[in-house]
C-alpha cells in the first residue's frame, strides 16, 4: 500500500488534508512535530512526503532535507502559507522537492500533484528492481560464460561438440 | 530681550508644526510596523483560511455521498438496498467525521476573526483619547498579531495578576507592547522565551516584557532609545519602535526601564500610573511631547 507521509505543526491542517486523501485509499500517516515525523521515517517507507514550510523548532526544508537522506526514493512537497522567493529558492535547491504547493490549497491541485508523485515514486523504484534484475542476471550469464571457458580449457573441443537432431554425439574423423 | 513680543506667536506656530510632524511620525511608525507584520499576518491567515477551505471542499463530497442515500429512499426497492448504499458511503465515518470537519472549521473561522479584529483595534487611528482600558486585553490583542513572528521563536509565558484598570490611549500602549514582543523576538537566535508580567504597586501599573534573547552590550543600552538607533539589519527595524514607546510612555506619565545581562536576556518595565494627574489628559496639546 502507498504510505503518505503528512507533516504540519496544525492538526487542523492535518486533519483536512486527511479528510481530502481518505478517497484515495493511501495510507496516510500525520505527524505534528519534526521529531516524531522523523521517527516515522525510521518505522515506514513512504511514497510521498508533503511538509509545512514553517514550524516551530526546524523548518520544512531543513526536515526535508533529512527526509532525502533517510528515503531518497521517497517524493517531497511542500505546503506553505509563506510562499516567499527565498523559503521556495531553499525548498528547491536544497531540498530538491517535487512540487512547492501553497495554503490555503484546492483539493485537484494536492491529490493531483500526490498523485504524479506517486507515479514518479513507483517509476523509481521499479527501474530500481529492473536494474537489479539485469544485474543479477548479468551475474549468472559472466558465471555461465566463466563455466564454459574453464571447461573448453581441461578439454579443448568439449564446448563444441557436434550433435545430430536426435542428440547423439557425432564422432568424425579428421 | 528685545524680540520677545514678536516671537511668541512665532514660537506657537513653530510648536504647532512640530506636533504634527510628531503625530504623524507616530502614524507613519505604526503603519511601518504593520506593514513588517503583513507577510506574518498573512500567514497566519491563510493557514486557517487553507484548512475551513479544503474542509468545505471535502464537505461537498460528504454531502453528496449523503444526498445519494437520501435519494434512494424514494427509488430503491427494497431496504436492503438502502443499507447497502448505507454501507457503502462509510455512513458512520461521515457522521462522526461531520462534527469534527465543522468544529474545527468554526474554530479556523474564529482564527481568522481574531486576527482582522485585532489588527482593526491596533491600526485605531481616531481613538486618540486617555479613556480607562484593560491592559490585559490590549496585551492579548497584540500577542494576536503578532503571534506568528513570536510563535517560531519563543514560548510565551503570561505571569498576569489582577490590575486595575489604567488611564491611557490603549492603542499607543498596544504599540508599545507590540514593539517590546517585536524586539524580544528579533533577539533570541534560535528558540526561546518570552515573559509577559503585569503587576500593580498602590496606583502605578507595571507591565514587563523579559526575553531570554542575547542581551544589549552596555554602549547601545545607552542608545536604544534614541531615534533612528537600530542594531537590527536594513528592513527589519525602523530604528524608530524604541523611541517612539519611550514617548509614549512618557506622554503617559509613566516610565520605561529596561535591564538587560548580554548573553542572558533583557527585560523591558513599563511603569503607568493607573489614572493620569488632572489637567494632563487634554490629548491635543499633549501631542507635542511625542
Amino acid at each position: 500500500m502507498i504510505k503518505i507521509q503528512l507533516v504540519d505543526d496544525e492538526p487542523n491542517i492535518l486533519s483536512a488534508l486527511k479528510r481530502l486523501l481518505r478517497p484515495q485509499g493511501w495510507d496516510v500517516h500525520t505527524y505534528e512535530t519534526v521529531e516524531s515525523a522523523l521517527q516515522g521515517l525510521l518505522e515506514h517507507d513512504y511514497a510521498v512526503i508533503v511538509s509545512d514550510y514553517q514550524m516551530p523548532t526546524a523548518d520544512g526544508v531543513t526536515y526535508l532535507q533529512f527526509a532525502k537522506q533517510r528515503q531518497p526514493d521517497a517524493m517531497r512537497l511542500v505546503l506553505s502559507a509563506y510562499g516567499d522567493r527565498n523559503s521556495m529558492i531553499k525548498a528547491i535547491n536544497q531540498a530538491e522537492v517535487y512540487r512547492y504547493l501553497s495554503k490555503p490549497w484546492d483539493e485537484y491541485e494536492v491529490v493531483a500533484a500526490i498523485k504524479s508523485a506517486i507515479d514518479l515514486y513507483e517509476l523509481k523504484t521499479e527501474n530500481r528492481r529492473l536494474i537489479a534484475e539485469i544485474q543479477a542476471q548479468r551475474q549468472m550469464l559472466w558465471a555461465r560464460e566463466q563455466e564454459l571457458l574453464r571447461l573448453e580449457s581441461e578439454n579443448p573441443g568439449i564446448t563444441r561438440v557436434k550433435r545430430d537432431t536426435d542428440g547423439s554425439v557425432l564422432i568424425s574423423d579428421q | 530681550m528685545p524680540n520677545t513680543e514678536s516671537s511668541v506667536p512665532e514660537q506657537e506656530k513653530l510648536n504647532e508644526r512640530l506636533e504634527q510632524a510628531n503625530r504623524q511620525l507616530l502614524q507613519s511608525e505604526k503603519m511601518a510596523a504593520i506593514g513588517q507584520l503583513a507577510a506574518g499576518v498573512a500567514h497566519e491567515i491563510n493557514n486557517p483560511v487553507g484548512y475551513v477551505y479544503s474542509n468545505l471542499q471535502s464537505l461537498e463530497s460528504y454531502l453528496s455521498d449523503l444526498f445519494r442515500l437520501t435519494d434512494a429512499v424514494d427509488s430503491a426497492a427494497s431496504i436492503d438496498d438502502l443499507r447497502a448504499i448505507k454501507q457503502n458511503i462509510d455512513y458512520d465515518f461521515l457522521r462522526e467525521d461531520l462534527n469534527d470537519l465543522l468544529a474545527e472549521s468554526r474554530e479556523g473561522i474564529e482564527r481568522v476573526k481574531t486576527i482582522i479584529s485585532a489588527m482593526k483595534d491596533f491600526s485605531h487611528i481616531e481613538e486618540e483619547e486617555f479613556k480607562p482600558a484593560d491592559l490585559h486585553r490590549g496585551i492579548e490583542t497584540t500577542l494576536n498579531l503578532v503571534n506568528n513572528e513570536l510563535k517560531y521563536k519563543a514560548e510565551i509565558t503570561k505571569e498576569f495578576t489582577d490590575i486595575p484598570q489604567v488611564e491611557c490611549i490603549i492603542s499607543q500602549i498596544n504599540q508599545v507592547v507590540m514593539n517590546l514582543l517585536i524586539n524580544a523576538a528579533h533577539a533570541i537566535d534560535n528558540f526561546g522565551r518570552i515573559t509577559i508580567r503585569t503587576c500593580h504597586q498602590q496606583d502605578k501599573v507595571i507591565i514587563e516584557v523579559e526575553d531570554t534573547g542575547k542581551g544589549i552590550t552596555q554602549d547601545n543600552l545607552n542608545r536604544i532609545f534614541e531615534p533612528f538607533f537600530t542594531t537590527k539589519p536594513i528592513g527589519k527595524g525602523t530604528g524608530l519602535g524604541l523611541s517612539l514607546s519611550f514617548n509614549i510612555i512618557e506622554k503617559h506619565n509613566g516610565h520605561i526601564e529596561v535591564n538587560s545581562v548580554p548573553g542572558e536576556g533583557t527585560c523591558f518595565r513599563i511603569t503607568l500610573p493607573a489614572s493620569q494627574p488632572p489637567g494632563k489628559t487634554d490629548s491635543k496639546t499633549d501631542h507635542g511631547r511625542i
